[in-house]
């Protein structure tokens, strides 16, 4: 039980993968599996939440895998954001720079607070187009 | 200040100047006497001859007036004597005349013989004579009561062809000496009678006191009887003569002139006789001279020459004692000046001396001599006082060399897992080799053993520098072989003069007894165990310190067992010489070391022991070298409570790393090592192994990785080892960090990266086998249970 990956129900606007135990240089195969069958469902400007509270450990391998899946979000104008990084993941981001520091969230709430205001901000967005 | 009268009176005697004084004299004495005696000789000959002569013209003049007055009586003698002859009748007025004329006669006489016809003519024989006063008595000597005719005289005077003188006799009738002169008167050949003149021995006398006779001299006549006719000594006239004078006279009668025959006056004084017979006589003129008078002369000239000689003499030395003086006056200051320099005063003035001879040469180099003495005497003290200053600073600089190196004994305190002895003797004051050993993080202990090529101040120098060196570099270095990397490239910098030290170094885990040895063209290492004999072992080394700067150094593991002991030393071990010049070598170092080995009662220390046995076998030479000696011995008494430790080697395959992996995760947990430190460990070993897996192919032989774990008290050490293409972690470029890692495509250097962040140190070094990195993980804080975590 060296990785698990649990998925929430799937939506197409807002998908979260809950990452358990260590994501490696053994099992970011596994979870990049995973994840393509998620990330091929993600429609165009949706959020993809990884919910990283049980994550123990995360090496280069990893990293990378989780960079693989912000690219492809990307590429669907969508962003990806982490959530709760224990103090050992959140020292290897660190010291990586792989995620922009506004992109980690303590909790849900505060991811929550971030994307409503994000929401809003594209309303009136919207509303000047119009 | 009487004594040094007294000794300056001494030294005037023995003076140069005295004693070439004293020679000139001696020399010039001897040159005088001598020449004083020939011309005294000379002198005197001439003198005496001079003498001789004037004693021959004076006895000739002598000779020459007595005999011109004896010729007028003679002449007078015979005039008549020719006339009286054929008239006999004028006899008488004929003599009155003659007397009254010749006053020196004092009497004549015409004595006719008897019964001859001029006496019958005549009839008396006239005979005038000459009173005192001077008045003449007319006699007939025919009426004297005896008659003349039987006279001796009278005879003789008839015989006496020519004339003759007559024996000296006294007058009775007129009390006086008389001498006469008789000669013949003839007839038609017949003699009738004799002329008979008398003279007075008075007159003669007076004749011969007439002569200038100088004082001294005596002068006498004689006639052939001895008889003293005349005499300046008045009382002698009439007498005879000393026999021994006249046998003088008479022998010399023949040849007149200087008598040599030895003869004394009545007052018993030497004299000379000079006899001149007086012609027409048979008497001698004799001049009597004292040899004293002959010889006062030449006493006087001698003595006059004698004064005017001493004088000179005098003169000569007085002379010659002032010009020596003065020539070497000089040269006495001279001498008393280098005395003052025998007793080390250098400054003093020198005379001025002007002259160019060899005084003045003389005093010209002393004075010259004296500066540079005194200048040289100055450069002495100063480098008196300079090796003075540099041997106290050597004494520091020893000081400093000896803090250098750490104690000669040091035992693992905290576990007893070792102990270690060492011993340094440089030959000079400092020397050149160098041992060292402290304790690195992480329960590693380095020992280092070396020697600086030459010896001396240089030497200790660069043995500073490199003992410096290697403590600095030490923490950085994880291998000994590192280390030596490190230093090497250290001492090669800024190194124009090629100093270089060989060096043997190596870590030893102070937990389990394994060792990692590099040697830098060291002398190989002797190792033995409880059961094992000592032998030497022997590594591969790379070049000295100091020469190549790119050299590399091979790794030599060794895992010490219990009761171990490594001995390192320096080449002055091996090359000690004894009295034959042979040296110690190191099969000696095997030989000895084994009978320590074997002894029963060993002494603790082995270091002791071979030191000691190295000073006797060379103490008939003395010592050449530096000599080190460092020996390690290995107790293991026990890992340190806690300690922990992994050594795994397996092959580079994706599966054993994590199973290797999970494997340190739990050594580390079972350590109590932090979880977060834990997870640290493991991401660092997993993007390195995994990167040795996917990128350090291997095509000859299978890739293996050697994973060696340590968990010390306050660190975690880990060596890995991959026998796979170089790569240096290290050296891999950085990546620019972006904010979106997911904006490269390939982040390959991401893992690098956090190795190089996590690890505390991370080293790398290659060999033929391959790559080899040391990692180190501070863990002061790392213990969860001293944090009650």
């Amino acid at each position: 039980m060296a990785f698990n990956l649990h998925i929430d129900a799937l939506n197409p606007r807002r998908s979260t993968l809950h990452l358990e135990g260590r994501l490696d240089a053994m099992t970011f195969g596994e979870f990049d599996k995973e994840a393509e069958k998620v990330l091929q469902q993600m429609a165009t400007g949706s959020t993809l939440v990884l919910d990283l509270s049980s994550l123990e450990y995360i090496s280069s391998a990893g990293l990378r895998s989780i960079a693989k899946a912000r690219k492809s979000m990307r590429a669907r104008e969508g962003q990806t954001l982490l959530l709760n990084p224990q103090v050992q993941v959140r020292k290897v981001f660190d010291i990586v720079k792989a995620v922009p520091i506004k992109e980690i969230f303590q909790d849900m709430q505060e991811l929550d607070q971030y994307l409503d205001q994000i929401q809003r901000k594209m309303m009136s967005e919207s509303d000047d187009v119009e | 200040m009487t004594g040094y009268d007294v000794v300056g009176g001494v030294m005037v005697l023995r003076s140069l100047a005295s004693r070439l004084a004293v020679w000139v004299l001696s020399g010039a004495t001897v040159v005088f006497v001598a020449s004083g005696f020939l011309l005294f000789r000379m002198v005197g000959r001439q003198l005496v001859q001079q003498a001789h002569r004037e004693t021959e013209a004076l006895a000739s003049q002598g000779g020459s007036l007595i005999q011109e007055r004896m010729d007028k009586v003679t002449n007078t003698a015979r005039v008549l004597a020719a006339i009286i002859g054929p008239r006999p009748l004028d006899a008488e007025p004929l003599i009155r005349d003659a007397m009254a004329q010749n006053s020196d006669l004092a009497g004549l006489a015409a004595a006719f013989t008897p019964d001859t016809a001029a006496v019958k003519s005549v009839g008396r024989s006239p005979f005038v004579s000459r009173q005192y006063n001077g008045a003449l008595v007319h006699r007939d000597l025919l009426k004297d009561p005896v008659p003349y005719w039987t006279a001796p005289w009278f005879k003789k005077g008839v015989d006496c062809d020519q004339g003759c003188w007559q024996a000296p006799f006294l007058s009775q009738s007129r009390h006086r000496q008389l001498v006469s002169y008789s000669s013949a008167m003839r007839v038609d050949g017949q003699v009738i009678g004799v002329v008979n003149a008398d003279v007075t021995l008075d007159w003669l006398q007076g004749v011969l006191l007439s002569m200038d006779i100088p004082a001294g001299i005596h002068a006498f006549v004689v006639d052939q009887q001895g008889t003293y006719l005349a005499n300046d000594t008045p009382g002698l006239v009439g007498k005879r003569a000393d026999p021994a004078l006249l046998g003088i006279l008479q022998a010399d009668d023949a040849t007149n002139g200087w008598s040599n025959m030895p003869l004394q006056d009545q007052q018993g004084q030497a004299v000379g006789i000079y006899s001149q017979p007086i012609r027409g006589t048979d008497w001698n003129l004799a001049l009597v001279v004292p040899d004293e008078l002959i010889y006062a002369g030449v006493r006087q000239a001698f003595l006059s020459v004698l004064v005017i000689g001493a004088l000179a003499l005098l003169l000569l030395a007085l002379l010659t004692m002032v010009i020596i003086r003065r020539l070497l006056t000089p040269l006495g200051v001279l001498a008393e000046r280098a005395e003052f320099v025998a007793r080390g005063a250098l400054d003093f003035a020198l005379p001025k001396v002007r002259r160019a001879d060899e005084v003045g040469r003389l005093t010209g180099a002393f004075d010259k001599m004296r500066l540079e003495l005194a200048a040289h005497l100055v450069e002495l003290t100063r480098i008196a006082r300079e090796q003075e200053r540099l041997a106290s600073e050597l004494e520091i600089a020893q000081q400093i060399q000896t803090a250098l190196l750490p104690g000669p004994h040091y035992l693992d305190a905290r576990c007893q897992n070792f102990e270690l002895y060492a011993a340094l003797k440089p030959a000079r004051t400092v020397g050149g080799d160098l041992y060292s050993y402290f304790m690195l993080p992480g329960q590693r202990f380095c020992v280092i053993i070396g020697d600086v090529a030459d010896k001396g101040i240089p030497a200790a120098l660069f043995m500073a520098r490199t003992i410096t060196l290697a403590k600095a570099m030490s923490s950085r270095a994880q291998t000994p072989q590192h280390l030596l990397q490190l230093l090497n490239r250290e001492l090669c910098k800024n190194n124009d003069n090629c100093m270089f030290v060989t060096l043997l170094c190596g870590f030893l885990d102070a937990v389990s007894g394994n060792m990692a040895m590099a040697s830098a063209g060291h002398d190989p290492p002797v190792l033995w165990g409880h059961a094992a004999r000592p032998q030497l072992l022997s590594l591969a080394s790379g070049p000295a310190l100091g020469l190549e700067e790119d050299a590399s150094y091979p790794i030599h593991r060794i895992r010490l067992k219990p009761g171990d002991t490594l001995l390192m030393y320096t080449d002055g071990v091996t090359e000690a010489t004894n009295a034959a010049l042979n040296p110690y070598g190191g099969e000696r170092i095997i030989a000895r070391i084994g009978e320590y080995h074997d002894h029963d009662e060993k002494p603790a220390d082995p270091v002791k022991f071979l030191v000691d046995d190295i000073e006797q076998y060379s103490a008939g030479y003395g010592q050449a070298d530096d000599i080190a000696v460092l020996a390690l011995r290995w107790n293991h008494v026990g890992l340190e409570k806690g300690a922990s430790m992994l050594e795994l080697v397996f092959s580079a395959s994706l599966q054993d790393v994590f199973d290797t992996l999970t494997r340190c995760d739990s050594t580390l947990r079972m350590a109590g090592v932090r979880h977060d430190v834990q997870s640290d460990v493991r991401l660092v070993l997993e993007e390195l192994m995994v990167n040795m897996v996917q990128h350090g192919h291997s095509d000859e032989r299978e890739a293996t990785i050697g994973l060696r774990l340590t968990v010390a008290e306050e660190a975690i050490l880990v060596e890995l080892s991959h026998n796979g293409a170089a790569f240096d972690p290290l050296q891999s470029t950085t990546h620019r960090l972006t904010d979106d890692t997911a904006e490269k495509e390939e982040i390959g250097g991401l893992g690098l990266h956090l190795v190089r962040a996590m690890a505390s140190e991370l080293s790398y070094t290659h060999d033929e086998y391959g790559n080899h990195l040391q990692l180190r993980f501070a863990c002061s804080y790392l213990k969860e249970h001293e944090h009650g975590l």
